[in-house]
């Protein structure tokens, strides 16, 4: 019994009494561990889904292979598990922000299924979004068992993901940038220690699992300074379809909402188009991972047509598959996308100059990988660690670093939000820590509450009032009603200052007569923000709070301020 | 010493809804377990110092919230007595025998006292009218007197004092205060007593103290009364 006791109440065990860190660290042990396995997972059974289904290629009806994929993916989600489709990250960063990292725990596998039955089935889409979600609610719900707070829980959050992207890619610098730039968009020690951790521990049940593998293995290249130059036109190039992509995701899901008709049925729709061009073109179907390794390696023979048209393709197709109510990631496509894109823009350079020195095409491949990446994710560092990585090419650091960087700006001026964060910050739920947003989102109008208000009743005499301010600390007294209590209005010091100094006045006004009745009022339960911007718009320097008609206390801009700066120094200063 | 929530909040000077967030988002040392919040004193005090917040104990708070409780008109008047028969033509004179008279502390200079009322009386008279004085000096002795003092002394005859409403002044009430929060509440009070007619009236017979304290005790009831309605 006593040992049941133990297993149920976690938080009362001696460990927690430990150092904050040494204990982070030692969850997220466990929570990289955790992650690695649910991507080796997905890795494992995307391989054997498309093993199983490699007999039906040949068949003249596999288009709808990626429509019946898409449906059963979409029934899932809908009906099963009662999720909504989409890839997740934005999901992931949502709950860091407003709920410090709660996420449920059927998203730590709900995703694998839907994004196998997906990308297994020929969707264009990428395993890596549903294991970042499963390895966040791993973590998310790790931290819940053993009764964490928040900061903490939002850490282990970063480290699900970190060991979710390491383990997949395998590449730990990647994964713990990513988790660091990307889902937990503070750079402290706190955080990125435990991260760190995690992403080894991902990597590592990866490599004994699968065998330390580099994905994308490539040729040493040759380049000159002439390539340097050259890659700031492909950068402008990955920009480009950066955009494009962002915006045809954007459009196809606009698009397919208008449609009624049940989820899967959309879903059902995207497949079938999708399969439709995998006819015509087969690259652009699944995670494509065999192709980009074929660009990579210089073994993808096709013209400067075709490529340019696969990469168009390869758009639509991702599109189609993730804007229709399909499941999975755009990390994948993003790489594919991006190598086609770079291998088209070599195409052209030996078209347009054919004497000149270029680079082979697996250069460019590379290069615009690392382009879209950061275009995409508008996260620079990831993008750069990432393809280092997956390609074990150190020696392209230098271009790699400018590509990312012009590409990150350039989309960056024209979309101001990444994908990921784009509906966030449309909704004004991106809460990054120590910024104005997230100090005025934690705060609440309860917490600001003065409740040293003397309250007054509507038929007092100014005399008897003279003496109640005499007694006073406060500028404002609220008037409430005789009978029923209710907040009537308000007396700022200012209405009476006229009439305080005639005695005569002193029996011949009632309170009810000189008290502001259209004054703002402010409910508990309002977001402070909007109480800030009545402040600012009628220049109010303190807001009566009312609920149920009736007066709760006095809320100012001077216990405001106070209250904010300390919440400030709490969240960011060391 | 263990602290309980409220009195962290007490500490930081936040709301206990405030540090109660605060310990769910892991911003404050303190744990919280399934038999209540564990509180390191000393952690937490190095945490509040490391952030820059305020941070002491709800002792030293009590001490500062509990005001000194102002004392009224009649342990000062009772102090300082009642004087009779002050002779004297002009203020000097008056000022001059009425401080001779005074019941001081030991060590007490009288002709400095003498001097600062005087000063004060060169800047703008005290005669608050109705033939009442209040000479005061002009800052707070807080060296000289640890707790006001009020003598109340009666002229032989009343004399020009140069009052606002140019009445002769026929009793003075020379106040002395270690601070000025005493000095403004027993002027506060005593100019209540004065603005009663009556009052003045009987002031004139020149009353023994008896009389004169036990009327002064029936006007700090109403005063009393008036402050806690």
């Amino acid at each position: 019994m006593r040992v049941l006791k133990l297993w149920r109440y976690p938080a009362n065990w001696a460990i927690f009494r430990l150092d904050d860190r040494l204990l982070l660290i030692l969850m997220a042990i466990i929570v990289g561990n955790c992650s690695g396995l649910a991507s080796v997972i997905l890795n494992r059974s995307l391989l054997a889904m498309s093993e199983w289904l490699y007999h039906f290629r040949s068949h003249w009806w596999v288009f709808v292979l990626p429509a019946v994929g898409a449906a059963l993916s979409s029934l899932f989600l809908e009906k099963v598990v009662k999720e909504g489709a989409g890839h997740g990250v934005p999901e992931v960063i949502y709950s860091v922000s407003r709920y410090g990292g709660l996420l449920r725990f059927r998203s730590s596998f709900s995703r694998l299924i839907s994004s196998c039955l997906t990308i297994g089935s020929g969707g264009s889409a990428g395993p890596e979004a549903p294991v970042v979600i499963s390895g966040a609610a791993i973590g998310s719900n790790i931290a819940k068992y053993f009764s964490l707070n928040d900061r903490q829980r939002v850490t282990l959050v970063g480290c699900g993901a970190a060991g979710a992207i390491s383990s997949i890619f395998n590449a730990p610098i990647a994964g713990m940038v990513f988790a660091i730039e990307v889902i937990v968009g503070e750079w402290k020690s706190v955080n990125i220690v435990p991260i760190a951790i995690a992403a080894v521990a991902g990597t590592e049940i990866s490599r004994i699992l699968q065998g330390n593998q580099i994905p994308f293995s490539h040729h040493l290249f040759k380049f000159d300074l002439l390539n340097v130059f050259a890659c700031i036109g492909l950068a402008v190039l990955s920009a480009a379809a950066s955009i494009l992509l962002t915006r045809t995701l954007r459009s196809m899901h606009t698009l397919s909402h208008k449609l009624s008709g049940p989820l899967w049925l959309r879903a059902a729709i995207g497949g079938c188009a999708v399969g439709i061009i995998g006819l015509f073109l087969p690259v652009v179907l699944g995670e494509g991972y065999q192709t980009v390794e074929a660009l990579i390696g210089g073994r993808y023979s096709q013209g400067l047509a075709f490529v340019a048209l696969a990469s168009f393709a390869k758009i639509a197709a991702t599109a189609l598959t993730l804007g229709w109510g399909g499941s999975g990631g755009i990390f994948a496509p993003c790489l594919v996308i991006g190598s086609l894109v770079g291998v088209t823009y070599h195409h052209f350079l030996s078209l347009l100059w054919s004497s000149a020195l270029w680079a082979n095409e697996g250069y460019y491949a590379l290069l615009g990988m690392a382009g879209l990446i950061s275009g995409m994710l508008q996260a620079p560092l990831t993008g750069i660690f990432l393809i280092i990585e997956i390609t074990g090419g150190y020696e392209v650091i230098l271009p790699l670093i400018v590509v990312s960087a012009v590409t990150t700006t350039l989309c960056h001026y024209i979309e101001p939000a990444s994908y990921y964060l784009k509906d966030l910050v449309e909704h004004g739920h991106l809460l990054r820590p120590g910024t104005d947003a997230r100090v005025l989102s934690d705060l609440n109008v309860p917490e600001l509450i003065e409740r040293d208000c003397i309250i007054v009743k509507q038929n007092m005499l100014l005399r008897d009032f003279v003496h109640i301010v005499q007694k006073s600390h406060r500028n404002y007294f609220p008037v409430e009603d005789d009978k029923t209590g209710n907040f009537l209005g308000i007396i700022h010091w200012d209405d009476i200052r006229p009439y305080l100094f005639n005695p005569v006045m002193y029996d011949a006004v009632f309170l009810g007569q000189i008290m502001n009745t259209h004054v703002e009022v402010v409910h508990p339960d309002d977001d402070l923000l909007e109480v800030l911007r009545k402040m600012d718009i009628k220049g109010l320097f303190s807001m009566p709070v009312v609920m149920n008609n009736r007066f709760v206390g006095l809320i100012s801009k001077a216990t405001i301020l106070d209250r904010y700066r300390k919440e400030l120094m709490v969240q960011t200063s060391h | 010493m263990k602290l309980t929530i409220n009195e962290v909040a007490q500490c930081l000077r936040l709301p206990v809804t405030t540090v109660d967030r605060w310990i769910r988002q892991g911003r404050i040392p303190i744990q919280k377990s399934s038999n209540g919040y564990i509180v390191n004193e000393s952690a937490l005090e190095k945490w509040a110092a490391m952030y820059r917040l305020p941070f002491s104990l709800p002792k030293k708070v009590n001490t500062q919230t509990q005001a000194v409780r102002l004392e009224n008109l009649l342990p000062a008047m009772n102090r300082g007595g009642v004087i009779y028969g002050i002779k004297g033509d002009d203020v000097e004179t008056v000022l001059r025998g009425a401080v001779e008279k005074m019941r001081l502390p030991l060590g007490t200079s009288k002709e400095k006292l003498y001097q600062c009322l005087l000063e004060r009386e060169h800047l703008t008279s005290t005669g608050i009218g109705k033939g009442v004085a209040i000479p005061h000096p002009h800052d707070p002795l807080p060296d000289t007197f640890e707790k006001p003092v009020i003598t109340t002394g009666f002229l032989e005859k009343p004399i020009d004092f140069y009052a606002i409403d140019d009445r002769l002044v026929f009793v003075m009430f020379i106040l002395l205060s270690p601070s000025i929060k005493f000095h403004l509440h027993l002027l506060s009070r005593l100019s209540f007593c004065v603005r009663d007619n009556a009052f003045v009236e009987f002031l004139k017979t020149c009353p023994d103290s008896s009389a004169y304290f036990s009327k002064i005790a029936d006007f700090e009831k109403q005063l009393d009364r008036a402050d806690n309605s």
